[in-house]
């Protein structure tokens, strides 16, 4: 096969060798993204689903009907039950309320439990990851209980009628619902057992949880549209959406990032393989007429060039395909050491992707460049000066931008990602392309005074002062690319970490009694050296608005009026609280108002059309607090701290024997004090929000290692299209140097040359880049991530510095040869 | 010798259009060359050697007139026609050896004898290489050998592929004296062993010399065509 024969000469001439390591670099770097960003989003949404212990739940106080396990069985959904209640539990002569968790084999569906030994740790070597179930006839207890207890390992817990052995200490479970729940202290028990505790009667206020899982998201998708409908007014499907809304988020702003990250990989590819084409095209311009002046006709011409690039695309696409694999490889086992998690094997999806891109790389970024090949007039053998007509520039944007809109497609399946993208780069390439010329022009003024090698290096780039636009071009698309993402990135991080500030609350004490409450905050302020604020706790329901009863309608659409709030009073206006409307406390006229007066919290007063004056009527417990708005103030939820939506004047819920409540920030090395606080505190119930943070977390961290690396990627993939721009000016810089060297010009001199003109290029490429990634971000912030808009400045500096420095040294390192080749064989090999 | 007509060349002409106006680069010009005939073009710088070569191959196609190869009329046809009746009759050697850089001395000699489809391919260049003397030099690439040596491939090239004609354009003009007088013997000497018609431009008085025949060109027109004494 000749084109084959034609194509390993031309590899081993080094003719394609650009070309070709272009396009394996650009099928490794999408496929190792595509490929992990696959595997992270499965696992992301495996381990986010591992929140509800499933990817959906049937929740009720009733058990789903048997005749659906049929149904499941048939559509292929696995399943499994848990049943949740309170119930006192007994050691000795201690008692406690738990919150307990009758599991069946197979629970979890996804996620994993963490036992432990030791009480309290967060120490991943005394941690234990187990797929298991308790045993029957034996619980797991949670830290807390344990504490409270007083017991050990192996000790008998009594569960209703039944006692059951303490195997081990519960540290994290999947599906810990409602982790703000008063009574949180958990003890997980197998399901057999259940019928011997004689907990659950008839009218047992107990939560049934049937758990779904399934390996193909439509299939379980298609199986719950089934059920909807039959779903009663006590059932409700929980899904990792309604469950944790800022997972869900956290997974949105990953997906969009990486496949962000994906698209500028295949962009920069596409610049690479442009450029590399552009070059094996000219090289063959040659071979082209001679083959034409033997008589090779046009087609035959065409295909055997065909057949080449698709045997080129076909074994790089395969090659980078491998590379990719084994890179993402790397990547998951790295990260999946890092974080004991087990990733998700990826879909056939991504492979078949990555190779099929291979080939619209090629196709649609080399095929322009080459089209003109063909058309080559025989002529040209013999006059070399003949012009040949290459492509039309526009015919090659044109394909430019089919690919890159289908493969931006093909990658997010976002149709509107993909035009945002599109769109915006070509505004960005019209206005770096205007630019680079307006700056290129102005360097004009700096050649009046240049001597050595500053003149040479201006000579250069105002001689062709195209090809030196372009080049600036390129240079200032890859830096804009990488910056964009840069950025991009260090906002999104930035965003999760202001999601959960650094020493937020991750501890809340309720059930704190009214006596203890002082020397409870003494206690704890002496030991963890921070103001401790008590908040009074009064639990009650919203009955009446101005004198009426909410309606049913508003009742199902609120919340607020479905369930028992936590009510408080206050002196001070608890911190990131602010008043939006009305008056706080200290400059309310109480004397001017007949009822007691209280603060909504505004998104509240909103949702239920509540404004200042109006009147709404509590119920405790039986009682009735009549009460006026007297402010609406807005409140940071992010804080973590206690946040209430109705905060009473000072002492108002005084007669409705308020508990107390507290959140401190403590650090792992404090925890033990915990264990001293609850024996000395019995009635005090704790909940440790510092595992649920930590979890959101671990999930975050991943992102961000996982960002990273496909960020490390992607600058290859920048890099490579900078190589490929210095290499397409190396030959005629090689007939320069050589004929300069040839007339005695010092080494020096031409390096200089070479360096300076680099710098200047990559200066202006950086100013240009840092305007283009200004735009990109800009746009990219107000469609897709939706983040607060701000200026970049450090990058500012640091685009025009970097640009200046990476190309220069770039630059040099590419233009190796024409320094060390001798000028006898440069200007032979010209001639 | 055979006396059939080889080339037909029927009151051609060539003008191009320039910013200037129309520039007539040659004017008509009649002539015909029989097979197995050697003929040398000569003539000053612009005088339209050149152009009348790549006429005569059929690169390029006369404003008016017809050019017959080897009975094919080259006018009527379009570039593929053409392409094939070059394929069939024609070979060249270029002033600048137009080898590619890329491919072996080998490779080089191979390559359009592949592009004929020919599957003795390999052993046939060898021959030839061996038959210019590069026998050793089988594995070079083109920057590795001499000027000389260059255009020895060149010629091996050529003539591999068993043209009927032979096109050359300035074959010695990029080498020195010595080395061209080599090249001069190795060129009629295959030229007398396949019988090959050469139709070579030069400026060198010792190449004109050796051929059968010899045309002056001087501003697109034919000054003189004689007939030489038999150089080789």
């Amino acid at each position: 096969m000749l084109a084959l024969k034609l194509l390993i000469r031309n590899w081993r001439s080094g003719e394609l060798k650009l070309l070709g390591v272009s396009l394996i670099l650009a099928v490794t770097v999408l496929s190792a993204i595509a490929i992990f960003t696959n595997r992270l989003e499965a696992t992301l949404l495996v381990q986010s689903n591992s929140v509800i212990g499933a990817d959906t739940v049937v929740a009720g106080d009733h058990t789903h009907p048997k005749e659906w396990e049929g149904e499941a069985d048939n559509a292929g959904i696995k399943y499994t039950y848990s049943n949740q209640f309170m119930s006192v539990v007994y050691a000795g002569d201690e008692m406690r309320l738990a919150s307990i968790k009758a599991i069946a084999e197979g629970y979890p569906l996804r996620g994993q439990f963490d036992i432990s030994d030791i009480p309290f740790t967060l120490k991943t070597n005394e941690i234990k990851t187990v797929k298991t179930i308790p045993a029957p006839g034996e619980v797991w207890v949670d830290s807390r209980l344990f504490s409270a207890l007083k017991i050990k390992l192996g000790d008998k817990i009594a569960v209703g009628d039944y006692e059951l052995k303490v195997a081990h200490i519960l540290i994290r479970e999947p599906d810990a619902t409602n982790p703000m729940s008063m009574f949180g202290a958990r003890l997980v028990m197998n399901i057999q057992d259940l019928p011997q505790t004689h907990i659950i009667q008839p009218g047992s206020d107990v939560n049934y949880r049937w758990l779904l899982a399934a390996d193909n998201e439509s299939t379980l998708n298609k199986f719950v549209e089934q059920i909807k409908p039959k779903l009663t007014k006590h059932q409700r499907l929980v899904t990792v959406k309604t469950s944790q809304d800022r997972l869900s988020n956290t997974l949105v702003f990953a997906k969009n990032f990486l496949l962000l990250t994906a698209i500028i990989a295949v962009l920069l590819s596409g610049v690479a393989i442009a450029i590399a084409s552009k070059q094996f095209a000219e090289r063959h311009t040659n071979q082209v007429a001679l083959m034409k002046s033997l008589g090779v006709s046009a087609n035959r011409v065409r295909s055997l060039y065909f057949i080449q690039l698709l045997l080129l695309a076909s074994g790089a696409s395969l090659l980078g395909l491998l590379l990719g694999s084994a890179i993402q490889a790397l990547l998951i086992s790295a990260v999946q050491a890092l974080y004991n998690t087990l990733f998700m094997p990826a879909s056939f999806y991504p492979y078949g992707l990555s190779f099929a891109s291979g080939i619209i790389c090629l196709v649609c970024f080399a095929l322009p460049a080459l089209w003109f090949l063909p058309h080559i007039p025989p002529l040209k053998i013999l006059r070399k000066e003949m012009k040949v007509t290459r492509s039309q520039l526009w015919l090659q944007a044109i394909f430019a931008v089919t690919a890159v809109i289908s493969l931006i497609y093909l990658f997010s399946r976002d149709v509107r990602l993909a035009l945002i993208v599109t769109a915006a780069l070509f505004v960005v390439f019209l206005i770096a392309l205007l630019v680079a010329f307006v700056l290129l022009k102005l360097t004009k003024f700096w050649v009046a005074n240049a001597g050595g090698a500053w003149r040479l290096a201006f000579a250069s780039l105002q001689k062709n002062a195209g090809q030196s636009v372009m080049q600036i071009l390129v240079f200032s698309i890859a830096m804009m690319l990488l910056l964009t993402i840069t950025i991009i990135r260090t906002s999104l991080i930035n965003e999760w970490k202001i999601q959960i500030p650094e020493n937020a609350p991750n501890h809340y004490l309720t059930n704190i009694p009214a006596d203890e409450s002082e020397r409870l905050q003494q206690t704890l302020e002496k030991n963890i050296n921070q103001p401790v604020v008590m908040m009074p706790n009064v639990r009650g329901r919203l009955v009446e608005i101005n004198g009426a009863e909410p309606t049913e309608e508003l009742r199902k659409k609120h919340n607020t009026l479905q369930r028992e709030l936590n009510l408080t009073w206050a002196t001070n206006l608890p911190e990131a609280n602010k008043i939006v409307q009305g008056h706080w406390w200290d400059t309310w006229k109480k004397s001017e108002h007949q009822l007691i007066g209280v603060s909504v919290e505004e998104g509240t007063a909103k949702e239920l059309s509540l404004k200042l004056g109006d009147k709404l009527r509590f119920s405790m417990g039986g009682l009735t607090l009549d009460s006026e708005i007297a402010s609406i103030r807005s409140l940071d939820w992010k804080t973590m701290k206690l946040n209430y939506f109705f905060i009473f004047e000072p002492h108002a819920l005084d007669q409705f024997s308020p508990n107390y409540m507290s959140s401190i920030y403590l650090d792992e090395q404090h925890k033990p004090f915990l264990y001293q606080l609850l024996r000395e505190h019995p009635t005090v119930l704790l909940i440790e929000f510092d595992r649920i943070i930590e979890s959101i977390r671990t999930v975050m961290d991943q992102v961000t290692d996982g960002i990273q690396l496909v960020l490390w990627l992607t600058l290859i993939g920048g890099c490579l299209v900078l190589w490929a721009a210095v290499m397409g000016s190396l030959e005629s810089r090689k007939q320069e140097a050589g004929l300069l060297r040839a007339l005695g010009a010092s080494r020096q001199l031409i390096l200089g040359g070479v360096l300076i003109e680099f710098a200047i290029m990559g200066l202006l490429a950086g100013i240009v880049a840092i305007l283009g990634a200004e735009f990109l971000v800009l746009s990219l912030q107000i469609f897709i991530f939706k983040f607060p808009l701000q200026p970049h400045y450090l990058y500012w500096l640091l685009s025009p510095l970097l640009g200046c420095t990476l190309v220069a040294a770039l630059g040099l390192l590419g233009c190796r040869p024409v320094l060390t080749t001798p000028p006898a064989i440069v200007l032979r090999e010209a001639a | 010798m055979s006396s059939a007509l080889m080339l037909d060349v029927r009151a051609i002409t060539k003008t191009v259009n320039t910013q200037e106006g129309d520039l007539e680069i040659l004017l008509p010009i009649s002539l015909s060359v029989n097979a197995g005939e050697s003929v040398a073009i000569t003539g000053a710088s612009g005088s339209g050697k050149s152009t009348l070569l790549g006429i005569l191959a059929g690169l390029d196609i006369p404003s008016t007139g017809e050019v017959y190869l080897n009975g094919n009329c080259l006018t009527a046809l379009d570039e593929e026609g053409r392409a094939k009746v070059r394929a069939d009759n024609v070979g060249f050697i270029f002033q600048s050896f137009q080898l590619l850089p890329g491919l072996t001395a080998l490779e080089n000699v191979m390559l359009p004898l592949e592009l004929r489809g020919n599957k003795q391919a390999k052993s046939l260049a060898m021959d030839f290489l061996k038959h210019v003397g590069l026998e050793k030099r089988l594995g070079h690439y083109p920057q590795q050998l001499s000027g000389g040596e260059q255009q020895r491939v060149a010629i091996a090239r050529a003539f591999a592929s068993q043209p009927k004609t032979l096109f050359a354009d300035e074959p010695t003009g990029n080498l020195d004296s010595n080395t061209g007088e080599k090249i001069i013997d190795l060129l009629f000497d295959l030229n007398r062993e396949q019988g090959t018609t050469l139709i070579l431009i030069t400026h060198e008085e010792r190449l004109a010399s050796r051929c059968q025949r010899r045309i002056i060109l001087a501003a697109g027109a034919i000054v003189s065509d004689s007939n030489a004494e038999l150089g080789a």
